[in-house]
């Protein structure tokens, strides 16, 4: 059967799979913006966390999915079979581009630039947000972007525990031998990726045009 | 287990098939043994390549843990590995996509034959145990609700949680038939998730009732029981080496070698090896040299 065959056939499936897919991917990536973009910013201000708190989320990149996931099981609340785990699996995964690139963005800062912000007699605050933040604005959203792409591709893992996503038929296919089923979940996943990169490439772009 | 976050696996896989390519092509010299991504292929192929290391001259190369049968499959078709283990209930229904049976040697001798023909492949004598799906339960359940067969959990079903591995759930003599041939009808649809997984799953008491491999170490470690095919609706999954024929052309002393093990592993002995493996976390290489010491002196 070929892949449009299936596709035809398979319609409703299909774009059920895709939103369960688009679902996890937002839901995790804005979970790791929320705590990624402040937490960046937090190691700013606190020097000696950057060593630790990176080396963390550096250390989460390399827990192989399969067996983080075989340590969520048990926990309440995050844990269990299902949606919820793998989401708190792919923020753990995010995290680190993100926070990285907030901590870069914020620290890179000229510091002629923090200078004169202080010498007007900005709070730390105002600072901050008048500032740094959208001087560093540029930075931050490059690691939403590897962050979110990263994301797109590392989802297809949610399938592993019951959470679908487009992981569901690359895992199928894998099962049962059938190129056809594999692609039919690796071709939308890297489509998406594709258009996430080029979406958020648009507003990198836009941005360092507005900051120059 | 499959490593990584792995952002697109199947392009990785395919890069691994690419790098093989690249890499392993030209093998006149030397035997490539592969196996599948879990602990029973990866210490059957190390028994197959240490035996073959101590009855021929020949070095062996070890291509372990390729992504399941998919995988394997492809790369002994396209001459990148010379060897790996395979059972013959997949190669029947997964790989030929034959309608599932339940007779034994029916079902080995149309795997050779076909094999033979289609890919130009051999299927040595089987190991002698079988791996049959394992329909498990938590031993506290089966005590409670009297669960001895396959039989007795239609009663129990509309009321429980399923989780199955997808490979279970896609196969032709996977759940679909065993829910018609049983009468099985559960509460919410299975629970489609990595096979591993589902052994956590159910002793952490998520999901109610899971299809293992009968000679997994798990079973025994977690507490689990496994009910019996009493409707014997599975085929057979005896593991046999399968080699490409013209290894064994080139090759004279590999056929002697691998006829020594046949029939030599039983369920039991299997699932023993296996628990050295996964449940006392035992070398793979030393739980193959001693066991090789021990049966074939």
């Amino acid at each position: 059967m070929s892949l449009w065959d299936f596709y035809a056939r398979n319609s409703q499936e299909v774009l059920g799979l895709v939103g369960q897919h688009l679902y996890l991917v937002a839901i995790s990536t804005g979970a790791a913006i929320v705590i990624g973009v402040p937490l960046g910013v937090l190691l700013t201000r606190r020097p000696a966390w950057r060593g630790p708190v990176l080396g963390v989320a550096n250390v989460f990149q390399t827990v192989p999915s399969l067996a983080l996931f075989g340590f969520l099981i048990p926990l309440p609340f995050i844990g269990g079979i299902g949606a919820t785990t793998a989401i708190v699996a792919l923020v753990l995964y995010a995290l680190l581009p993100i926070v990285r690139n907030s901590y870069e963005g914020v620290a890179g800062v000229d510091p002629a630039v923090r200078e004169a912000g202080r010498g007007m007699g900005m709070t730390d605050w105002q600072l901050l947000t008048l500032v740094e933040l959208p001087l560093g604005f540029g930075v931050i959203l490059a690691g939403v972007r590897v962050a979110t792409v990263v994301s797109v591709g590392t989802a297809t893992i949610a399938a592993a525990i019951g959470a679908g996503g487009l992981g569901v038929y690359i895992f199928r296919g894998v099962a049962v031998v059938d190129d056809t089923l594999i692609l039919a979940g690796a071709l939308p996943a890297a489509l998406m990726a594709l258009a996430a990169d080029g979406l958020l490439g648009v507003a990198e772009r836009r941005f360092a045009w507005r900051a120059t | 287990m499959t490593g990584g976050p792995a952002d697109g696996r199947t392009v990785g896989r395919r890069l691994c098939l690419v790098a093989l390519l690249l890499t392993g092509c030209a093998h006149r010299d030397r035997i490539v043994v592969g196996s599948k991504n879990f602990t029973e292929s990866d210490l059957l192929g190390e028994i197959v390549a240490q035996q073959i290391e101590r009855r021929t001259a020949l070095p062996v190369e070890r291509r372990f843990h390729l992504g399941g049968t998919f995988v394997c499959h492809q790369a002994i078709t396209s001459g990148q590995i010379d060897l790996y283990v395979e059972y013959t209930g997949t190669a029947y229904t997964a790989v030929l996509k034959h309608a599932p049976v339940a007779d034994r040697d029916s079902v080995y001798r149309t795997v050779a034959r076909d094999y033979a023909q289609r890919f130009g492949l051999v299927w040595g004598t089987p190991f002698g145990f079988n791996n049959t799906f394992a329909i498990t339960v938590r031993h506290r359940d089966a005590m409670r609700y009297g669960l001895k067969r396959i039989s007795d959990l239609a009663r129990l079903a509309p009321r429980w949680k399923a989780g199955f591995g997808y490979e279970f759930l896609e196969r032709a003599d996977g759940f679909r038939g065993l829910a018609s041939v049983y009468g099985l009808r559960f509460a919410s649809p299975p629970t489609a998730m990595d096979l591993g997984l589902t052994y956590r799953a159910l002793a952490e008491g998520k999901v109610d009732v899971i299809a293992g491999n009968s000679t997994d170490g798990q079973i025994q470690a977690l507490d689990l029981v496994v009910l019996e095919d009493d409707r014997r609706y599975f085929p057979p999954y005896e593991a046999a080496p399968v080699i490409r024929q013209a290894a064994l052309t080139r090759h004279a002393g590999v056929a002697a070698a691998l006829a020594q093990l046949a029939g030599r592993i039983s369920d039991a002995e299997m699932r023993r090896l296996n628990a050295l493996a996964d449940v006392e976390h035992r070398d793979i290489a030393t739980i193959a040299r001693d066991w090789l010491r021990a049966t074939v002196p």
